[in-house]
């Protein structure tokens, strides 16, 4: 070929993975491309796509051109003797000696699939995320220009696998996200329905059992009985009126309040507990503050909540930082609440925010169900993290809103 | 206190009974419907000092029975009942003119004060 034909055919593979990857519906489109236009302009015999599955730590075969069916059902490259001598990404590795290379796994497969040079280009960003690897049946020198297209093509192709990767994740959180808010709001739907059957029967247990202790011998067993019947019928009470809150039977009460306020009183409220713990706060309130329309009791209510939590996370001298950010840029002002306390497991993340779920051996497992109905409903977002050990940090953003954007009543 | 006329609205027996009990032992006089339509002609042919009524009916709406009752001459006061013990429910009980309100379970001693509560001694 021609210096110049060259160039083009070097062009028409460039702009067919260029084209392949603004049409991003389909991965293994672009992947197809970049095998079978890398071997047509190289003049070789057939090229790999590998790509690191970070699961099973082993490069994985998602494109082939050129290959016999033996050869590629040789089974997977484990990471240790490619990733060994991956470290540099822009970096083209020529192995002649197919033999000796220690990148080589399967020698004797390679030399019998005609195989006597090839050519390995990593992929990735900043860390390896796969290889193309190009086969060639005789030995040969490589141009500048040569290695320079070869090095675009796997740019171009690690720029397309990365969003891929990133949209695939994105889309597997959100849809995590969708059906734990799916959970949690039919949960709460639950709960309403049972809080009014449940009161029902309660108002007859409450009604014959208080009318009945005035009833009986003072002291006796009997007025003991009746009694614990009716103080256990009055807590079943306050159980449902906090799971009839989580089912947001609550709307808020929203006026102009400026969130430090909110912070600085529910602290106020918690300070004695805080102190006979010796646990400190350090508080980091913005001085910037903009007012937000938010119910100023329900929200005073997540955070003491949240901040009961964060004391008994944390052991006698421990730390529990507060924050309040205004974020312009995004119009929503950002609460972060952090200790450096126990944790919370793995396995306990996920049930959270679940009414009843609780690991305290007296909670009611319905602050945090209660918190997030609340911050829901507030049209705002809370989040946890938290490392076993370390501590926790729950993090809650509610969004600037004007006051005729907010639905005054309910339908 | 002077003896009242009391009815029960309520689809619930059990609560009908437990409140005739309370009540009637205070000396006033306790009547009570299962079902709206049957509250609704009593309501019409008693002179009931005092309603107590559940919200939730199998029938009619208790909303559409405190309207019926502001009609009536003179009007007897309501005390509405309910399992959804949220404030907006009694906001709303209130504005259409219910004289107090009363949030499953209650004890005997609440329902007593609310019942003579609501009707002062004249």
């Amino acid at each position: 070929m021609t210096s110049s034909t060259k160039f083009e055919s070097y062009f028409h593979v460039l702009r067919d993975v260029i084209r392949a990857m603004h049409s991003i519906t389909n991965l293994q489109e672009v992947l197809n491309i970049v095998v079978t236009k890398t071997t047509g302009a190289l003049d070789a015999k057939g090229a790999l796509l590998r790509i690191l599955n970070e699961e099973t730590n082993q490069f994985e075969v998602r494109a082939a051109c050129g290959l016999g069916e033996r050869y590629l059902t040789k089974g997977p490259v484990t990471t240790e003797t490619v990733l060994s001598t991956l470290a540099e990404l822009d970096k083209v590795y020529i192995i002649t000696d197919i033999w000796n290379a220690p990148r080589v796994e399967y020698p004797q497969a390679t030399w019998d699939e005609g195989v006597r040079m090839m050519v390995d280009m990593p992929l990735g960003i900043d860390k390896p995320m796969g290889l193309i690897r190009i086969y060639f049946t005789e030995q040969r020198e490589f141009s500048d220009d040569e290695l320079d297209f070869i090095k675009t093509v796997a740019m171009h192709c690690a720029c397309v696998i990365e969003r891929v990767q990133v949209m695939e994740s994105q889309q597997s959180k959100f849809s995590h996200l969708v059906a734990h808010v799916d959970k949690l709001s039919s949960l709460g739907r639950m709960a309403a329905g049972i809080a009014h059957e449940i009161n029902n029967p309660l108002a007859g247990i409450l009604l014959y059992s208080s009318n009945l202790s005035k009833k009986v011998p003072s002291g006796g067993l009997l007025e003991e009985g009746l009694k614990i019947i009716v103080k256990e019928t009055q807590r079943c009470k306050t159980i449902i009126q906090g799971l009839l809150e989580f089912a947001r039977d609550r709307e808020p009460q929203r006026a102009l309040v400026n969130i430090n306020d909110i912070m600085e009183s529910a602290l106020g409220i918690v300070e004695n507990e805080f102190h006979l713990r010796h646990v400190r706060v350090r508080k980091q309130l913005d001085k910037i503050i903009e007012k937000v329309y938010l119910d100023e009791n329900q929200i005073e209510q997540v955070f003491i909540n949240i901040l009961l939590n964060a004391l008994q996370a944390v052991e006698n001298k421990g730390v529990v930082t507060v924050q309040t950010v205004v974020d312009l840029e995004h119009k929503k002002i950002h609460i972060e609440i952090s200790d450096n306390g126990c944790g919370i497991a793995p396995d306990h993340m996920k049930k959270l925010f679940e009414p009843f779920f609780s690991t305290k051996a007296n909670g009611t497992g319905l602050g945090l169900a209660v918190s997030y109905g609340i911050v829901e409903n507030h049209q705002g977002d809370i989040r946890v993290f938290s490392k076993p050990g370390k501590g926790t940090r729950f993090i809650i953003d509610f969004p600037f809103l004007v006051e005729n954007s907010i639905g005054k009543g309910r339908p | 206190m002077k003896s009242l006329k009391v009815l029960v609205v309520d689809d619930e027996g059990v609560i009908c009974e437990a409140c005739n009990l309370v009540l009637a032992e205070k000396g006033h006089t306790v009547d009570y419907c299962k079902t709206g339509k049957t509250g609704l002609i009593a309501i019409e042919r008693g002179k009931y000092d005092v309603i107590l009524l559940d919200m939730k009916l199998p029938d009619i709406d208790g909303m559409e029975i405190l309207e019926t009752v502001r009609a009536e001459i003179p009007a007897p006061r309501v005390i509405v009942m309910t399992g959804y013990s949220t404030m907006s429910n009694a906001v709303q009980a209130m504005k259409l003119g219910a004289a107090d309100y009363l949030a499953k379970p209650f004890t005997d001693d609440e329902l007593i004060e609310a019942v003579e509560k609501t009707c002062p001694e004249q």
